[in-house]
């Protein structure tokens, strides 16, 4: 990487000598191009694709097409260069910079040499909790982070860590996400600095948090996402999953779909019933029949495991099934929109004891996250954070497309100059009589006349 | 992949920066001015998305997409006028243009 960059430092800083030196301004023009050609390079290895292209097209494309139009319509490519006035700007000019240079770059080049290698930017990823206990007293978590940024002891990580006294942790508890305890929660993701977390939970909101339930490792990679979920297991016992989210963005025309399964001793499979909706959305969730004909998407899945489809566009009816056939669930009219990413999380609710069951399918969508510095990065910040910004440019560029149409008209200046020409003979001309009249003098003839301002010989035609 | 710091692209960004400075105050011709400045605004840029990825926020290359659109609408404007200048003195030294001058 060193060596392109410097490759393509050298020629960008050779280009821009190029372009200040030729005489001729149809080779500075070209050599500008080189220019921006590299920093279009330049953008692409300081990872801003959008950018680069966006260099390549206006910069590169269209202003410079534009600097060689004019060059050329004028016939301007050698004109006169010689400094007529203020000669010693050039030298004084070259000093100055040098003299620049040597103070800002110095320092900084100095720095760079001397410094540890660079480290990559915080990068950002995603963690999000599910709450897919169904109910109770108690259950409310609360999740912490414990970056090895944090002065803390070897010893109180990893296991220790779970027998510690509560007023060990409770002062390590970063960032707490607290989620309510009823039902399953939808969560939203929480943005982390890329890197390497112990991720643990305890059990409790954020003014009281028991010994953590648990406690994994866990490598952030830049530009990931994560979800905790914390569901019943086959024991009854609440357990926690870590897995990882793919919120790349789906394969055009279809919506990527998770399914996990929190319902603790059932295994369930997801189901399209197809053209049987109306039948299906008879169902409620107290009496479901048997099966009707239907397509697997998602095979049995224990308790805690999920799986992962993309679906292509359009309405379904889907149902949750355990491995009895018995509908648990269904989901009339659900829509697939294109390249949505939903997660749906079965859950048993909770009842009265001996009562039938009740399932929920709780759903919450995430978008994906895009990569830095790609349009679709740019584009969330430009139109979300900056629309007032976009509109006044957009404004500018309707102001400035105006006003060249107003200054190339062919007699934009000379109607201006006529303009002004006349202004000032319907002022001079009567004052001319009454300085005749008054001091008694012909200031018209004689030494006077020479004196006068007189109207442009072109102008007086024009009239 | 990011071997390489920002401090390298600084530097050469203020290298470039100098050169634009340089070109301003030493040609005479009125469009080689305008390229000048355009070299300037580049520099600006590359620093601009230098510490964007420093930063690891977009922000910087939303200003970066700002500075090229102005920029755009500044040649359009600039080459206009100076089209036009050139249409009535046959010149575009910028040394002939002091009728401005008190």
């Amino acid at each position: 990487m060193e060596w392109l960059f410097l490759i393509v430092s050298f020629v960008a800083v050779l280009s821009a000598g190029m372009m200040l030196t030729r005489q001729n301004a149809v080779h500075s023009a070209l050599f500008l191009i080189v220019n921006f050609g590299c920093v279009a390079f330049l953008y692409l290895m300081l990872d801003a694709p959008f950018l680069a292209m966006v260099q390549v097209t206006v910069y590169t494309g269209a202003i410079m097409v534009l600097f060689l139009f004019v060059i050329m319509l004028l016939g301007a490519e050698t004109t006169t260069d010689q400094p007529r006035r203020m000669r010693w700007l050039g030298f004084t000019g070259t000093a100055i910079a040098i003299i620049l240079l040597l103070v800002f770059a110095f320092p900084i080049a100095s720095d760079m040499l001397s410094d540890e290698p660079f480290e990559a930017p915080d990068a950002q990823a995603q963690v999000r909790a599910v709450n897919a206990i169904p109910g109770g007293e108690g259950q409310i978590f609360t999740v912490m982070e414990m970056g090895f940024a944090m002065p803390l002891a070897d010893s109180v990580r990893g296991n220790v860590l779970l027998d510690a006294a509560d007023e060990n942790y409770a002062d390590l508890r970063l960032d707490a996400l607290v989620y309510d305890a009823v039902g399953a929660d939808a969560a939203a993701y929480t943005s982390l600095a890329a890197g390497d977390y112990t991720i643990s939970a305890g059990v409790g909101d954020g003014s009281y948090v028991s010994a953590p339930v648990f406690s994994e490792a866990l490598r952030l990679p830049p530009d990931s996402a994560h979800t905790l979920l914390f569901y019943q297991n086959a024991e009854g016992l609440v357990a926690i999953s870590l897995q990882q989210d793919d919120v790349s963005a789906p394969e055009v025309g279809t919506m990527r779909l998770t399914f996990i399964n929190a319902v603790a001793d059932k295994e369930v499979a997801l189901v399209d019933v197809g053209q049987y909706s109306a039948r299906s959305s008879l169902c409620d969730n107290s009496s479901c029949g048997a099966l009707i004909p239907h397509r697997v998407l998602i095979e049995g899945l224990p308790a805690g495991a999920r799986a992962t489809l993309e679906l292509d566009a359009g309405d379904y009816t889907l149902a949750f099934v355990d491995q009895e056939q018995n509908i648990l669930r269904t989901m009339t009219d659900f829509t697939a929109a294109r390249g949505a990413i939903e997660t749906r999380v079965l859950v048993r609710e909770p009842g009265v004891p001996g009562s039938q069951p009740n399932y929920r399918a709780v759903s919450f969508s995430a978008s994906g996250i895009p990569a830095f510095g790609s349009p679709e990065a740019v584009g969330q910040v430009l139109f979300i954070e900056y629309v007032l910004p976009v509109m006044l440019v957009g404004m500018l560029l309707l102001v400035a497309l105006i006003g060249v149409i107003v200054l190339a008209r062919p007699d934009a200046l000379a109607q201006a100059e006529r303009r002004r020409v006349n202004r000032r003979r319907r002022v001079s001309r009567p004052l001319v009589s009454v300085l005749a009249r008054q001091t008694g003098a012909d200031v018209l003839s004689g030494d006077y006349a020479a004196k006068l301002p007189r109207p442009r010989p072109e102008d007086g035609d024009a009239r | 992949m990011n071997a390489i710091g920002s401090e390298p692209y600084i530097i050469l960004s203020m290298v470039l920066f100098l050169m634009g400075t340089l070109g301003v105050l030493m040609r005479r011709n009125a469009i080689l001015l305008f390229m000048s400045v355009e070299l300037m605004l580049n520099s600006a840029n590359l620093a601009l998305v230098a510490f964007a990825r420093e930063w690891g926020g977009v922000n910087g290359h939303v200003f970066v997409f700002f500075v090229m659109t102005v920029a755009a609408a500044e040649v359009a404007i600039g080459l206009a006028l100076i089209v036009n200048i050139f249409r009535e003195r046959q010149s575009i030294n910028i040394d002939d243009l002091q009728q401005m001058q008190g």
